[in-house]
């Protein structure tokens, strides 16, 4: 059979269409089986057709059959690649190719592809098979020849834009010169010369090409040519026109070019900058060539030389008159626009030093009083503050008072605008100045105003958000700070029993359920935060920019089921992705929109390169580890599916030479709590004069991660090796001749050692030190400072490690047994301590007992597995029962020490679990009661008055006011409820972090009788 | 203040605020991509000023002969831009692109039947009811096509409402 007949009607892959559909349709609906039986009937009939083959290998992968699918797939390749007289066509291979990219060997696709086009030449739909599986393989050279090849053969627009597209792939993504640029523009100017441009998106990239290299004045002619007709829509010419006059420096006719389309678009804010910047002369995003752009107002402004305070003062003037013409002419619905360019103009003349403050604060009140009520009036207007002093800021809230007061609107106009100038009460920061009395008072009257204007929302579909919904949030923000300046939970207790019924009154108000969900993290009921986490339907993307909300707490807690789901949810999202992304870049390509190209493979970057991906890649590691730290042999199947603890080290280099990103929504987060690092309700209380100020805490959690992530990708292999260390001494204290392989993990467990501890800021003879001073009582605990995890897992690891080395490392000791009583003592002092200071549970919530949590799930489970491998290698084969007896007496002295430690651990697990007994043990009743008392503790100071507010809103509602539904909903809401539900969260975390420490006590128990 | 240009892959990153609405869908990524692959003409974002996302509209343009027409696959806008008629704009700026670019019949959408607000918003934006679908979302809720004629279709043909309902399996795409 000839490779003609593949492209022939009626025939697929060689065989007859109707024979063939039969096996498709079973496919397409998941009949597998019954497809893998028309498959295996055809394959009977054609024996040895590589399309009938490729058929069953697809239907084998699809029902899990990985190998026989891989198997029949090579066996079709060997086929094609023995018989030349054998099909060839793009259905078979493209059938082929499906298969191999399943099972992960997109190489074996290529290759056939790669032999398929050397086998019949010219072929284009093999040459765009083979372009495909480069696209797959990120391999930009290759696509580039590939398409040059494909071009050169038909001389087709596309093939020379995919092969510009792989040129600029290699330059912007892979290992390629920007003088590759320049090949790509000399492909283009032949192309245009002989044949022009035919699609929009082609010219796009053409002066893209132009535009990299820096010759804007070369894009700027090809597009005010001919070819500049090929984009249909004006205004994005003009963008495109703008921004090239911008970057070649020629700021009038940019300027005027922004002006156009300002005309067409009065409301675009981004445009108006440009507008202005050009106009100006004082925005410099646009020097260096720089591309991406600006879309902030500059900050600050440079006066360039050549511009005098005349010029300045007559283009100012022009903008001003620019604008008023703007605002007559704007419809209704984009007259935002030329009021906020208004205030921009204001705000520029004032940095250039020329302009008065009050007329900026003028413009701001007339802006207050046409816009005011809209939601967005306090983001819109914060740029605008931040020019003002204080005592301005002041000035401007009495005048924007005194204009509420005299307008006159429909009342859910007058709400926004009462909401509107609370916010920015806040966001100026004075309430946070009032005294704890009326800052309270300030909360109740929110609370207040939000219970007499509900009767506004009772015609609203359910689905609309109600009006005055902003005042609950900003009541939480006010009581929080009161919790910040007193320290009573009485007031997070406030805003949960708030918030809760803000939830029962409408449900889909997300805002008040990210709130909560902190909170009740906070309270140390981590389970119902979870519960509130899943309701906002985080999932797909939502994964990578939100799971920041909940994962850092789970990643510290004892639920480990949780964690667990979302860690799967989270890769298997990213992962897919990963996967599929090359399929969708070869879409673009083939749809013709050659820069959305570019974008996926860089997204596709943005995304691997994902700091969230690593973590969640080394902590889904880590806490396989942590689950099967109690049986020694199951860990060891865990060690080999991590590579023993390679698969993490690989990981953490791979990534960390290429920069992390950071995807993560931070703007969603309480600010409180501006980034998973960093959370203000753990207090230093007296650190925030003003809650607004140090929200740039950015760049210290960019810096804590990459510490961290390389500090915790050392783990897996640390604990491996440990365990190695540990069984290796025992067979040297049996077997004399320790082999050569014992000595490469203690020397590999050493060098790890020391990058461990250099990450903590020394070496590993100070390490020894700080941690021995802390263990026998001369350095506080608080010397380990937030990093005392990291400092009692070297002490294990280091304990584990000198048990095969024969290097001394206590500077005054005596032989390697008192390391053990370094680590126990160690472990005493933190747990004990913790134990002491996390206190009764219900009413201290905060940090202490994640760092409980982690002791036992982590030093302490490392340092059983320690001691698991100890005692198994040290009994001898099949008398696991039989407890070992001195052999001699190096090792009966090791032995008593062993012991010794494993009762010593045994007795600090049993102070957790005597405290957790008490604390699981706690009735509901009186856990209830005692929260509920904290809200109505004393008359006469908070916390308390909100509530009572609350209680008052439950109250009076009145149905006829209301409508059903929100009454139904008011009345719904329990405080009483909302306690039981608090206690019960933190009563599973208790209970589960009680099993697991209980399971140590076993474990520890077995051991014991081990020895 | 709004400025509206063509989505692009980072705003996934960033339109976290208006996806966590309970009606707006947050998709898999091939849906997402394969619209910006084959239609980035027809998804659009809004910012406010501080870089803010404001909301956004994604859609197609398929179909053949006189059903050849723009269709609106998710409009939605943040809680905090509501009320500022940000969905008519983002309505306005794809029906142009598809009358004036793609030189469409008709542009349609579909909406639950029990979204009020929005079958509202539609109506006022110059939609009509064509038809019901019976069980169109997860085989439960019934849901509306509505349609809005363009310039092409004269007679407004297009827009005749059909006199019974159909169910999913009849609709000629997905």
């Amino acid at each position: 059979m000839s490779s003609s007949l593949a492209g022939k009607f009626g025939y697929a892959g060689g065989i007859p269409e109707r024979k063939v559909r039969p096996v498709w349709d079973a496919i397409d609906s998941r009949q597998y089986k019954n497809a893998l039986k028309l498959s295996s009937t055809l394959l009977n009939k054609y024996p040895n057709l590589p399309y009938a083959m490729a058929l069953k290998a697809l239907i084998l992968e699809r029902m899990g059959k990985h190998e026989e699918a891989l198997s029949i797939c090579m066996e079709a390749k060997e086929l094609l690649h023995k018989n030349v007289s054998l099909l060839m066509d793009d259905l078979t291979l493209s059938t082929l190719q499906i298969v191999f990219q399943r099972l992960d060997r997109l190489d074996l696709a290529t290759s056939l592809y790669d032999y398929a086009c050397g086998r019949i030449p010219n072929n284009l739909e093999l040459m765009m098979g083979l372009f495909n599986c480069y696209v797959r393989e990120y391999a930009y050279v290759k696509q580039q020849q590939t398409a040059i090849k494909m071009y050169k053969l038909v001389g087709e627009e596309r093939f020379l834009l995919w092969a510009v597209c792989s040129i600029q792939l290699q330059v912007s993504c892979g290992q390629g010169g920007e003088k590759l640029l320049g090949l790509a523009e000399g492909l283009l100017k032949k192309h245009i010369a002989s044949h022009s441009l035919h699609e929009p998106e082609a010219l796009i990239v053409y002066i893209s090409v132009l535009e990299q290299q820096g010759k804007y004045g070369d894009a700027l002619e090809v597009l005010s040519g001919k070819l500049g007709s090929l984009i249909l829509i004006e205004v994005d010419r003009l963008r495109l026109q703008g921004r090239l006059l911008a970057q070649s420096g020629d700021n009038a006719a940019a300027a005027s070019t922004f002006q156009k389309i300002l005309e067409m678009c009065p409301d675009d804010w981004e445009c108006f900058l440009h507008y202005l910047g050009c106009l100006l002369e004082d925005d410099q995003s646009w020097c260096n060539g720089v591309t991406s752009e600006p879309r902030c107002p500059p900050g600050s402004v440079n006066k360039l030389p050549h511009i005098t305070d005349d010029m300045f003062n007559s283009r100012i003037q022009d903008a001003s008159a620019f604008v008023r013409k703007l605002e007559t002419e704007a419809s209704d619905d984009s007259k935002r626009g030329p009021s906020l360019a208004y205030l921009e103009i204001e705000r520029r003349k004032l940095l250039h030093g020329i302009g008065a403050k009050e007329k900026l604060i003028d413009a701001l009140v007339l802006y207050f009083s046409r816009f005011g009520y809209l939601a967005c009036f306090c983001s819109d207007v914060e740029v605008f503050l931040d020019i003002l002093t204080p005592d301005e800021k002041m000035d401007l809230l009495e005048k924007l008072k005194e204009s509420s007061v005299s307008t006159s609107m429909v009342p859910t106009k007058s709400l926004g605008l009462a909401i509107s100038l609370q916010k920015l009460q806040l966001q100026i920061g004075i309430t946070y100045k009032l005294p704890d009395a009326e800052l309270e008072s300030l909360a109740v009257k929110m609370i207040n105003i939000y219970r007499k204007n509900l009767p506004l929302s009772k015609d609203l579909d359910p689905q609309e958000s109600m009006h005055g919904e902003d005042l609950f949030h900003m009541a939480s923000n006010i009581l929080v700070q009161l919790y910040w300046r007193t320290g009573k939970i009485g007031y997070l207790l406030e805003i949960v029993m708030m918030l809760e019924l803000g939830l029962n009154i409408r449900r889909f108000v997300s805002q008040y359920k990210i709130i909560l969900l902190h909170l009740y993290s906070h309270l140390g009921a981590l389970p119902v935060a979870y519960e509130w986490f899943r309701t906002l339907d985080v999932k797909n993307i939502l994964l990578e920019s939100l799971s920041h909300q909940i994962l850092p707490q789970l990643l510290l807690s004892p639920l480990w089921e949780a964690l667990n789901d979302l860690l799967k949810d989270y890769l298997k999202f990213m992962d897919d992705h990963l996967r599929e992304s090359a399929d969708l870049t070869f879409l673009a390509y083939r749809h013709r929109n050659y820069s959305k190209v570019i974008e996926f493979v860089q997204f596709k970057e943005q995304l691997q390169h994902s700091n969230q991906y690593l973590i969640a890649r080394l902590e889904s590691s880590i806490l396989k580890l942590k689950e099967k730290a109690n049986n020694i042999e199951e860990e060891e199947g865990v060690f080999e599916s991590l590579k023993c603890g390679t698969q993490a080290l690989e990981l953490a280099n791979d990534t960390l030479c290429q920069s992390l990103t950071f995807n993560e929504e931070l703007q969603l987060r309480p600010w409180w709590t501006p980034t998973p690092k960093k959370d203000y309700l753990l207090g230093p209380f007296e650190e925030l004069k003003h809650p607004m100020e140090n929200l740039d805490h950015c760049r210290e959690w960019e810096t804590n991660v990459r510490e961290n992530v390389e500090r915790r990708s050392l783990l897996p292999r640390m604990i491996y090796l440990s365990v190695q260390c540990v069984s290796a001494s025992s067979k040297e204290n049996i077997d004399v001749n320790g082999s050569v392989s014992d000595s490469t993990f203690s020397l590999e467990m050493k060098s790890l050692l020391e990058r461990y501890v250099k990450i903590l800021g020394c070496s590993v003879d100070e390490a020894v030190k700080v941690v021995l001073d802390v263990a026998e009582g001369q350095r506080p605990l608080e010397a380990l400072g937030s990093d005392l995890i990291d400092w009692v897992n070297f002490a294990v690891f280091l304990n584990a490690w000198n048990l095969s080395s024969h290097e001394s490392v206590l500077p005054r000791a005596e032989g390697s047994t008192s390391l053990w009583h370094l680590v126990n003592s160690l472990l005493q002092k933190c747990i004990v301590q913790k134990v002491r200071i996390t206190g009764p549970k219900v009413c201290s919530p905060g940090g202490d007992l994640p760092v409980l949590v982690q002791l036992i799930a982590e030093p302490v489970a490392w340092h059983c597995l320690i001691l698991q491998s100890y005692v198994r290698s040290s009994i001898p084969c099949g008398k696991k029962k039989k407890k070992i007896g001195p052999t001699d007496g190096s090792t009966s002295v090791l032995s008593q020490t062993i012991r010794d430690s494993v009762l010593s651990l045994y007795s600090i697990i049993e102070v957790v679990v005597e405290w957790l007994k008490e604390e699981v043990n706690k009735t509901e009743d009186e856990a209830v009661d005692h929260m509920l008392s904290s809200l109505t503790s004393d008359p006469n100071e908070g916390p308390g008055k909100v509530y009572q507010a609350l209680i008052e809103l439950w109250s009076t509602a009145d149905e006829g006011e209301l409508g059903d539904r929100i009454f139904q909903g008011i009345k719904s809401w329990s405080p009483t409820d909302v306690a039981r539900k608090t206690f019960k969260g933190q009563h599973k975390m208790m209970s589960t972090f009680l099993q697991i420490c209980d399971s140590k006590l076993k474990l520890l128990e077995t051991v014991k009788q081990q020895i | 203040m709004t400025t509206i240009r063509k989505f692009c892959c980072n705003d996934l990153l960033r339109f976290a605020s208006v996806n966590l609405d309970h009606l707006t869908e947050t998709f898999n990524m091939s849906f997402y991509m394969t619209y910006l692959a084959r239609w980035p003409d027809y998804f659009h974002v809004a910012e406010g000023p501080g870089n803010r996302i404001m909301g956004y509209i994604m859609g197609k343009v398929e179909g053949q002969g006189e059903s050849w027409h723009g269709h609106v696959t998710a409009v939605s806008v943040a809680p905090e831009y509501r009320r500022q008629q940000l969905a008519k704009k983002l309505m306005n700026l794809l029906e142009d692109i598809s009358d004036k670019i793609d030189k469409a019949y008709f542009v349609d959408l579909f909406v639950r039947a029990s979204n009020v607000p929005a079958i509202k918003m539609y109506e006022k934006l110059g939609y009509v009811v064509y038809r019901r679908v019976l069980r169109y979302y997860s085989g439960e809720e019934d849901g509306l096509d509505m349609r809005k004629a363009l310039s092409r279709d004269v007679d407004k043909k297009s827009v005749i409402p059909l006199k019974r309902p159909i169910t999913p399996d009849e609709l000629e795409y997905d």
